[in-house]
């Protein structure tokens, strides 16, 4: 006779499976989901206290200055520019890599209405390297900040004087002058065909235009410009540019209502005009090529400026 | 017809309500886990934002007398306040929100004088210049400058006096 008892199926195990793969699937969602909010919630903050360490970067009197940041590990920074509102916004987020090694989606961005970040779209690394310079046109505008990664490596051919000693003082690394590898970016000075072309004006002066391979022809008017040119995309350069001269703007109003105030205290500046003209066209700025044009007004008003007994600036 | 019926001891029937208890409680074990988790991650999320915001601040007026829109630039001078220039954005409206700040004065502390806001009209008998006045404010941080401005007696000339700079980020709510 054949043995017809089954294998049976308690109640309580169904329960216990049921409840306990119910149990463990939140558990795993749950982590998963919190993993992910803290990687996010940790970007965001590298990305704000990045944006906050590069304040002592940015110069007062001085002529440069440069450090170096190291992230705890592997990280991308996103350089973006908005042109919004009266200022325009720097915008900086950061990613991280993820346990798998994959990179992580870029974190809500940190922003900052007075800060200037020249760079590519994306940078990634450990370390990075910035430098900053004063804007003046024909007041001090901002500090421009320049950021490369540890990958990232320029050799300028030919440089003028003043490049070559910002390289040399300002201790800038990644930046040839001489005994460049091939790895790095060729900026040429005086011939064509590098990965990145200057042309210097024959005044002697840092202005001209530069080319990058690929990329639309942008025009510089000092030295701050030209770094500004050299490490950054053309589309962060032309909007930076913009915003510059949306505070150039807002600054020569400032100076004209100043002139104003101050000339009913026995100084007059006699620079309302210009000022008011300097304003209106700087508002109206669109393209780096305007820059040739803009630094005629400014050298106006700065030597109208030196001429006077209580300076505007 | 056949009906089947399966007959659990009283044994049995307590197990299982004993482990449907435990899976319960279980349950509620996490919920309450989760719950203290989020709890203590969003108050630290908030103090981390906030103490971002402080430290902001706190490196903003380390450099803020040297930023275009303060700084005394008629002469070299480290740490002066172009104290025409700032009564003048006081009536700015474009930079209410251009440092990222809730608060920002200025105050005029030697040599002493009339402890009142200034204005257009009673410049420079005033104590102080309130550029960003938010109705909720953190800890303001604060850095010794001087204050420079331009002084039309004695035929004209740059008077320097001594001030304090007070600055805040905005609070988390």
């Amino acid at each position: 006779m054949k043995n017809k008892q089954a294998f049976e199926i308690g109640f309580n195990l169904i329960f216990g499976i049921v409840v306990g793969a119910v149990i463990i699937f939140f558990a795993i969602y749950a982590a998963t989901k919190l993993i992910k909010t803290s990687v996010e919630v940790q970007s965001t903050e590298l990305g704000k206290e990045l944006g906050i360490i590069l304040n002592p970067i940015e110069t007062a009197f001085e002529t440069g200055k440069s450090d170096k940041i190291t992230f705890p590990a592997e990280t991308r920074i996103f350089n973006d520019c908005k042109l919004t509102g009266t200022f325009g916004t720097q915008e900086i987020s950061t990613a991280s890599k993820s346990l798998n090694g994959e990179w992580q989606k870029p974190s809500f961005p940190s922003s900052f209405k007075n800060k200037y970040l020249f760079s590519e779209n994306v940078l990634e690394g450990k370390n990075y390297f910035v430098f900053s310079k004063p804007f003046e046109m024909p007041f001090k505008i901002a500090s421009l900040i320049y950021i490369w990664d540890e990958n990232q490596a320029y050799c300028f051919i030919d440089a003028p004087r003043e490049i070559e000693s910002d390289v040399v003082d300002l201790n800038l690394n990644n930046i040839f002058i001489e005994n460049c590898t091939e790895e790095s970016k060729k900026v040429c000075f005086s011939t064509s065909g590098c990965d990145i072309d200057v042309s210097l004006d024959i005044s002697g002066k840092i202005r001209g235009s530069l080319k990058k391979k690929s990329q639309d022809r942008v025009y510089f008017e000092d030295s701050s410009l030209l770094y500004a040119a050299i490490f950054s995309d053309t589309n962060i350069y032309e909007c930076q540019l913009k915003r510059l001269m949306k505070r150039t703007s807002e600054l020569s109003s400032l100076y004209y209502a100043k002139t104003i105030f101050l000339s009913q205290k026995n100084c007059n500046s006699n620079l309302e005009a210009d000022l008011s003209i300097y304003s209106n066209k700087t508002f109206s700025f669109n393209n780096s090529i305007q820059l040739r044009e803009l630094n005629l007004y400014a050298e106006e008003i700065r030597s109208k400026n030196e001429d006077l007994s209580c300076k505007l600036f | 017809m056949k009906i089947c019926h399966v007959n659990y001891s009283r044994r049995a029937q307590i197990k299982i309500q004993q482990m449907a208890f435990v899976l319960v409680a279980l349950l509620i074990f996490f919920a309450i886990v989760a719950l203290f988790y989020f709890s203590i991650a969003s108050k630290g999320l908030k103090q981390s934002a906030s103490s971002l915001r402080e430290e902001e601040a706190k490196e903003l007026i380390k450099k803020l007398a040297s930023s275009p829109e303060f700084s005394f630039t008629a002469n070299t001078c480290a740490n002066c306040i172009d104290l025409d220039k700032a009564l003048l954005m006081k009536y700015r409206q474009s930079y209410q929100e251009f440092f990222n700040l809730d608060f920002l004065q200025i105050e005029k502390i030697y040599p002493d004088s009339k402890k009142v806001e200034c204005d257009k009209t009673n410049y420079p008998d005033c104590s102080t210049i309130s550029i960003v006045d938010s109705k909720e404010i953190g800890t303001p941080k604060t850095a010794f400058v001087s204050l420079c401005r331009w002084e039309q007696q004695k035929g004209g000339y740059f008077k320097c006096e001594l001030g304090i700079i007070y600055a805040s980020g905005k609070g988390i709510d």
